[in-house]
């Protein structure tokens, strides 16, 4: 019996809610065949007054291009903020790859860029909002025990836009944009079960598998 | 009669010094105390070339702000950024300029020994002339927010000021999930110095009174090794071409 309702319990834990995912894509020039030894660095868009793109979604397309595709080194931002500073701080990054070429003309960023290899530059801009909320839950505790009792709902909502910068040629290559949406639960009775709905993680696949497409030979 | 007016005098100094120290080691203790630690890359800039002295005055070497709770649910932050600042200057600099010399003394117009023994070209003095921040007792949210306001100064070898200028510089801890409220401070500390040191770096030529003196610098050094060219060609060398 207590068996049967751990397992319900974790069964329901382990639900997800639904989520409403759209990918566009437009591309100026094919695909790299091959990157061989070269980087792809992936970067949030922090220049905005009233929002920043988050640096754990930026994390989370680099890791998902990694995983599936290991041939693909993929640099990380501090790392490559650290390697160019003071060139790539949100007051000072370029906005349009035209203002890569001004800062070509330092020999020593030059020198930098060649010694690091970075073919690719990817500007992720966006980020995930709530949406609203509704419903209420009352907690207790007694003698007897703890619980929960009520139901809340909240829903999500991303919209990221990744633009392709290639540096050798300083122009832009491609641009790409995933919205997704979803409606979380969480229903109690005695423990609360949360029904989340996976939007970020959603968005960062979508991102994660165009980005993949364009940049290996696998996809 | 005078005598023991002194020593009482002094008493008093003395008591007032302990009280002073003793309440600011109670506020402390009860304070969230951050010490700003944070690694400072070194810029990736064609050096400009010039030899500048930089003198980091008390205060800015021990800068730090402290907010007092104002209710009971509150309590007191303590952020020292001194340190961090000086840190940052020091990795900033040297990749800046050609030559680069802490100062243990502001340079004057009546003692000019340390600043031209070293054969530099300017004096840089930082201060911190601002600062507003936003921590959570403010926002009560997971925001932490410092902007600050740089006043540097720029003295010729001779103690004559050349420039007065202000930079302003911001940071922001992006997200405080999984990890403490010092932490998020600190990174927005770090941030916010990171910023100041962009900022400096890419706009200290564009600065007028400072383009004017590099410009002065370059067309005096021009006039030098003319002079010098000059000097070492061999006597009659024209009559020779011709």
């Amino acid at each position: 019996m207590t068996l049967r309702l751990s397992l319900t319990v974790l069964a329901l834990l382990g639900l997800q809610a639904c989520v409403t995912s759209t990918v566009d894509e437009v591309l100026y020039q094919g695909p790299e065949a091959n990157l061989g030894d070269a980087t792809v660095v992936i970067m949030g868009r922090r220049h905005a007054s009233d929002y920043e793109t988050e640096p754990d979604f930026v994390e989370c397309v680099g890791d998902h291009i990694q995983r599936a595709d290991k041939s693909v080194t993929v640099m990380s931002e501090l790392d490559f903020m650290n390697e160019l500073y003071p060139w790539f701080e949100p007051r000072t990054a370029p906005l349009r790859p035209a203002d890569v070429s001004r800062m070509m003309e330092v020999e020593a960023v030059q020198e930098r860029l060649r010694r690091i290899n970075t073919e690719y530059l990817v500007w992720i801009d966006g980020e995930t909002v709530r949406t609203g909320g509704a419903g209420s839950m009352t907690c207790g505790i007694g003698p007897g025990g703890a619980g929960c009792f009520g139901f809340g709902t909240w829903g999500n909502d991303s919209n990221y836009e990744a633009t392709i910068w290639d540096f050798t040629d300083q122009e832009e290559v491609g641009r790409m944009s995933t919205q997704a949406s979803g409606q979380s639960y969480m229903p109690a009775v005695v423990v609360p079960i949360p029904i989340i709905a996976p939007v970020k993680g959603t968005a960062c696949d979508g991102l994660g598998n165009q980005l993949l497409q364009f940049f290996s030979t696998e996809y | 009669m005078l005598g023991s007016m002194t020593t009482a005098r002094r008493r008093a100094a003395t008591l007032l010094r302990l009280l002073t120290a003793g309440c600011t080691l109670l506020l402390a203790a009860c304070a969230n105390k951050v010490m700003v630690e944070g690694n400072f890359p070194a810029p990736v800039l064609d050096k400009l070339p010039v030899s500048i002295g930089v003198y980091y005055d008390p205060e800015f070497r021990s800068h730090e702000f402290f907010d007092a709770a104002t209710t009971r649910e509150e309590t007191d932050w303590l952020v020292s950024t001194g340190e961090a600042q000086v840190q940052m200057y020091n990795q900033l600099l040297p990749g800046m300029f050609e030559k680069v010399v802490v100062l243990s003394d502001l340079p004057r117009r009546d003692r000019v020994d340390t600043v031209m023994e070293d054969g530099l070209d300017a004096v840089l003095v930082p201060h911190v002339s601002e600062l507003q921040y936003s921590i959570p007792n403010h926002t009560k949210i997971n925001v932490f927010e410092i902007w600050m306001r740089y006043r540097y100064e720029l003295y010729a070898p001779d103690g004559e000021l050349l420039a007065d200028w202000t930079m302003t510089s911001y940071g922001k801890t992006p997200t405080a999930f999984l990890q403490s409220a010092e932490a998020a401070v600190n990174l927005a500390a770090v941030v916010a110095l990171r910023d100041a040191g962009a900022n400096f770096a890419m706009n200290f030529t564009s600065v007028p009174e400072v383009k004017q003196w590099m410009d002065a610098l370059a067309a005096a050094r021009d006039a030098a090794n003319q002079a010098e060219d000059a000097s070492a060609e061999p006597p009659g060398f024209e009559e020779d071409e011709s």
